[in-house]
């Protein structure tokens, strides 16, 4: 994709965003948010037994970049394992992207991969909680 | 009672820049932090300068070279005799920025011009938006060298701890002032090696300067009243900060232009230089 088509891919996931809404029942919601500039993304994960993402949304508001990646980011992931999420790193979501439209604002293009993150971190916990208990 | 700016010309309003789309004097340009907005709609004939990639030096830690600011003037379609007008989202943020850096190149200040209001007002007016990008002839463009007087160095601000005529304003949010945020450190080309700010700085976050309903400034009497307040006069040396001085570069406007305060100057290395310097003094926590 040329800078021109990589822009107009990301201003209709910003126009048009996927996946934006709450998720009822989640198997795991995360809030996550950029200190200088007031973007806030929260990710909401439904997985099941075996591990896949059967289900993904996002709320959040702030700047094209951060929301377009987000929208951009739960439709990569949909069906997709926890390993295949976890394994996800920024070099591959900035190619998806279009690194030379997002390189200079990385805090912003990565903001809702950091929250995936730590969704993803804190879904192990409680499953590691919830085994230990029984 | 302060009824008027120090230079009320350079500000104008929605309605006048909406009077003047077609003036073949007037470069209408949009600054903004968030650097996709302009694709998404402008202002009919307006330019867009991105702060990142056409203010900023390719490779070193500076500001884009004198000639490459004749090369972006000419490209833009702005000459010398050409009244350039800014806005941008974030209550002007970045308008001011560009503003700034236009004065550091030797734009005529009697050219140069802030909406007041910036993007935010003009789309709550539901004025005009275009996708459109605009074409103008090239011009020839002669920029001055670098106004120093406008800009502060660390060995400047290093030495302006022990002088008494030298105030120093952080502009950051109050958390970013006492150290409680810094920036993630997985992105060091902005990142400080410590949180907090420069002894003696006080704290009046830029944004205070502006309504935040409209992006509008505020009177002449309640900025007066607001930097008053903190001791902030014109006979002093006034040094403005931020975390690269984008932030800063708005204070510097309101000081200088809207208050006419004679000697004030941007240190754009700011908290990202301040916060990674070795062996220099930092304080942290919410006073001075």
């Amino acid at each position: 994709m040329d800078r021109q088509a990589q822009l107009e891919f990301l201003l209709d996931h910003y126009e048009n965003p996927r996946n934006r809404g709450k998720l009822d029942h989640p198997d795991v919601h995360m809030s996550w948010g950029n200190p200088g500039c007031g973007d806030v993304i929260t990710l909401y994960l439904k997985i099941d037994a075996e591990g896949r993402i059967t289900a993904i949304s996002f709320e959040g508001e702030g700047c094209t970049i951060s929301q377009a990646s987000a929208s951009i980011l739960t439709e990569e992931l949909k069906g997709k394992t926890l390993s295949d999420a976890e394994a996800m790193d920024p070099s591959d979501l900035m190619e998806l992207l279009g690194r030379d439209v997002v390189m200079t604002r990385p805090r912003c293009a990565m903001l809702a991969l950091d929250t995936l993150k730590l969704a993803l971190h804190e879904y192990r916990r409680i499953c590691q909680k919830n085994r230990a208990e029984l | 009672m302060v009824q008027s700016y120090a230079r009320p010309d350079v500000l104008v309003e929605t309605a006048w820049v909406a009077e003047h789309l077609s003036d073949p004097t007037v470069r209408i340009v949009e600054s903004d932090e968030d650097v996709l907005l302009y694709e998404q709609g402008h202002i009919p004939g307006a330019v867009k300068i991105d702060w990142f990639t056409d203010l900023q030096h390719p490779e070193r830690r500076d500001f884009l070279s004198r000639s490459d600011f004749e090369r972006l003037m000419s490209e833009r379609g702005i000459s010398n005799d050409t009244t350039v007008v800014f806005y941008g989202d974030k209550h002007n943020w970045y308008a001011a920025y560009s503003f700034w850096l236009f004065r550091y190149f030797g734009h005529d200040d009697k050219r140069l011009k802030i909406m007041n209001g910036g993007r935010k007002k003009w789309i709550d007016e539901q004025r005009p938006l275009t996708k459109d990008v605009p074409s103008y002839p090239k011009t020839t463009y002669h920029a001055q060298a670098p106004d120093l007087r406008l800009r502060a160095f660390r060995d400047e601000v290093l030495a302006s701890l022990y002088r008494k005529d030298c105030v120093l304003i952080d502009v950051r949010l109050p958390q970013e002032y006492s150290g409680e945020l810094i920036h993630m450190p997985e992105y060091p080309q902005e990142g400080a090696q410590r949180g907090g700010h420069i002894p003696g700085a006080l704290n009046i976050p830029w944004s205070q300067a502006v309504h935040p309903q409209d992006s509008t400034f505020k009177s002449p009497q309640d900025l007066k009243e607001l930097y008053e307040s903190y001791g902030i006069t014109p006979d002093k040396d006034i040094i403005v900060y931020c975390r690269i001085g984008e932030r800063s570069a708005h204070t510097w406007f309101v000081l200088t232009y809207l208050l006419g305060y004679p000697a004030v100057k941007n240190y754009d290395g700011s908290w990202t230089e301040w916060g990674n310097l070795v062996n220099v003094p930092i304080k942290k926590g919410a006073e001075p």
